[in-house]
């Protein structure tokens, strides 16, 4: 994102306007505010506020991880992980039930909380980017994308058009392979295992598509501040990447077209861990997941920075709110991405020419991408010898963790990792 | 009907571990580095992020694969993982069988490890045709595959886990994370490398390392890994 999305406003948190992120910086408490109707940003100084995420509104999930009982005749509770089927990573729930439904249920994250925020404190920026793009290593090109580009902005770089092409290019492919990931995870736990193994499959091509263009199979080292090594030099090669890319595109809506006209499969995903449109808005969640409860929020649209203000994205959206609603958008991003991806590889500009950029620095600087599960935010600043003097990270999960706790309230555990894996969260994406 | 359009995908399963390697398989994410023939050492070790490389060594399980020390005439081609302590490698072929059950323990990783692990059940690497499976409860895994860098938070978690599985019992420290904290080594939630609270078998480098990479550092245990 660039300079020309924020505005430095007056604290407001009334209006259409809604709390994104807040943290401290240098002593001074800066908010990060949305207000997606006119695609601004607006960062205001307010007063100390724990993070939206971390708050516990009353009734919600988070009274119970702060002592609070959970009232009602035989209600239990008992703790689900770190080391649980179903919860692939360490990272654990706390679920309240009387029996079948659960009543709550509360995220436990601090199992891999490293501190990376503290971590990069002072250091240079490319040493910095070693472990953002590691934060979450299946989002990495959304980190690394947002974390160099918020520095450019901070130093006021001119960068090359080609870069911010490079960029794209890799994050829609990080959304396609994220996507297709999903998929196969909820095919695996309705056991389709047919289909869960030939979503797989899709997915190792774009990994290796992604080793063959960026070096990595999980696209870590090919960004930089002001430079990517992406190896798209040639047309041939450009050509090359795209046919691969639509061709996973092209068997996946196959293999949608079986799973979506499975009973089995819709059995398991209709109806199940329902966020309506009101608490999705209210609770501030990013990504298919808000998309899925028909918000039309995605970072692509509402701050079109190059080269996404010259590309035509669709913004999927469905209506349901449920896991199949947020399944369903992701299905059709696959295609999106793939037609995404098309216009970039086409028109893809030649390497040396300068972006829009270059508008002198400032003291610190803010950046949103849409990663595959969402909107992710970075604020920094840097010192005078261009160290970073603070880091703040809003990964897209820390944001979906109380609207996914919320649309829960009601289910059966045996809908638990049906709904944990359509919102496409992560504890590693969860170290703010 | 998935029966049907399974077939009909065909084979997609790699030669791996019996025949060669198609060039499109060859592992891009992990290899450490090997230095060339003029290799600049002391460039090298001041490009290296991690001290990967010190003096004239590197030292695999620091490396994250940033290829920073490409400049200084390094090339990614990469040792394979272990080896394994000759008296261990012997027990493990005297009391495995021909299958392997796996408990992976996610210890603090940025789930990219975690992904390469899930990828060894894809068709291209199909681990279940050499006789490896996965297990979710520690009483019938013969091996703990542990990734991620050592949180504070896992390490009791790890340790309960170690003691609960029967014995003979081997342990496999995947990715630069698990061996020595990778990035992540002077991070607040960083508790020490796997080896420092369980006993390690065999290590794998990488960030992450590649399901050739862990297939091969998986076929070490029980000797099962043949001449390249
Ligand atoms: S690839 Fe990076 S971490 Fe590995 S030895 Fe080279 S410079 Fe060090
Ligand atoms: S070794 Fe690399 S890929 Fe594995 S958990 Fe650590 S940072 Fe992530």
């Amino acid at each position: 994102m660039i300079r020309r999305f924020v505005e430095r406003g007056p604290a407001r948190a009334e209006g259409p306007v809604q709390p994104s992120a807040s943290f401290s910086a240098g002593g001074r408490h800066l908010s990060i505010l949305t207000d997606t109707d006119r695609g601004r940003t607006i960062l205001c100084e307010a007063q100390p506020e724990e993070r939206p995420w971390q708050r516990a509104p009353p009734g919600s999930p988070l009274e119970l991880e702060h002592g609070g009982q959970v009232g009602g005749y035989g209600t239990f509770s008992f703790q689900y992980g770190p080391v649980a089927y179903g919860v692939q990573e360490a990272g654990a729930f706390k679920l309240a039930t009387y029996g079948e439904r659960v009543v709550k249920a509360v995220p436990i994250v601090n199992y891999k909380k490293r501190g990376i925020e503290g971590r990069v404190a002072g250091m240079k920026p490319e040493d910095a980017l070693l472990l953002l793009e590691r934060s979450a290593g299946h989002f990495s090109a959304s980190y690394s994308t947002c974390f160099c580009t918020a520095v450019e902005d901070a130093l006021g770089l001119d960068v090359p058009s080609r870069v911010l092409w490079d960029r794209a290019v890799a994050v829609e492919l990080e959304r396609i392979y994220n996507h297709v990931h999903v998929f196969a995870r909820e095919a695996e736990a309705a056991s389709q295992n047919v289909a869960a193994s030939q979503a797989n499959a899709l997915g190792e091509r774009v990994l290796r598509l992604n080793a063959k263009y960026f070096g990595h199979r999980y696209l870590f080292g090919f960004g930089g501040v002001g430079t990517s090594s992406a190896d798209l030099g040639t047309q041939g090669r450009r050509r090359e990447l795209l046919a691969g890319a639509r061709a996973v595109a092209g068997e996946f809506a196959g293999l949608m077209d079986g799973l979506l006209s499975s009973r089995i499969f819709l059995d398991r995903l209709q109806g199940t861990a329902r966020l309506s449109k009101e608490d999705a808005t209210r609770l501030g969640a990013v990504g298919p997941a808000a998309r899925g409860s028909g918000v039309e929020a995605d970072d692509r649209h509402v701050y079109p920075a190059e080269p996404y203000h010259d590309i035509f994205v669709s913004l999927e959206t469905e209506r349901e709110g449920d896991s199949l609603a947020r399944l369903t958008v992701r299905a059709r991003e696959v295609q999106s991405s793939a037609m995404v991806l098309q216009e970039l590889l086409d028109r893809m500009p030649p390497s040396g020419g300068v972006g829009s950029r270059g508008d002198g620095g400032e003291d610190f600087a803010i950046c949103r991408t849409e990663g595959p599960s969402g909107d992710l935010i970075m604020a920094l600043g840097l010192d005078g010898q261009g160290r970073l003097a603070f880091l703040h990270v809003r990964p897209s999960s820390a944001a979906n963790w109380i609207p996914f706790a919320i649309s829960l309230e009601g289910s059966v555990f045996t809908d638990f990792q049906f709904a944990y894996e359509s919102f496409g969260l992560s504890f590693a994406d969860s170290d703010g | 009907m998935w029966v049907l359009r399974g077939l009909r995908k065909g084979i997609l399963t790699t030669g791996y571990p019996g025949k060669g390697l198609a060039p499109d398989e060859v592992p891009r994410s992990s290899f450490p580095p090997t230095p060339s023939a003029d290799a600049d050492w002391a460039k090298g070790g001041g490009l290296c992020p991690t001290g990967a490389i010190q003096g004239e060594r590197v030292d695999a399980g620091r490396c994250v694969y940033c290829r920073r020390c490409k400049d200084a005439g390094f090339r990614f081609e990469g040792p394979a993982p272990g080896p394994m302590a000759s008296e261990r490698a012997a027990l493990a072929r005297r009391v495995l069988g021909r299958s392997l059950h796996v408990l992976v323990l996610d210890v603090g990783s940025c789930n990219g490890c975690n992904m390469e692990v899930l990828n060894l059940a894809n068709p291209y690497y199909d681990f279940n045709r050499l006789g490896i499976f996965f297990t979710n409860t520690p009483k019938h895994a013969d091996v703990l595959l542990a990734v991620g860098a050592l949180n504070k938070a896992m390490v009791e978690t790890l340790k309960r886990t170690y003691e609960s599985m029967p014995e003979p019992k081997f342990v496999v420290a995947a990715g630069a994370c698990a061996m020595s904290g990778g990035v992540f080594k002077d991070t607040d939630g960083f508790a020490s490398p796997l080896g420092d609270a369980v006993p390690v078998d065999v290590e794998i480098p990488g960030c992450p390392p590649t399901p050739l990479q862990l297939l091969d550092g998986l076929l070490l245990i029980g000797g099962r890994r043949r001449a390249p």
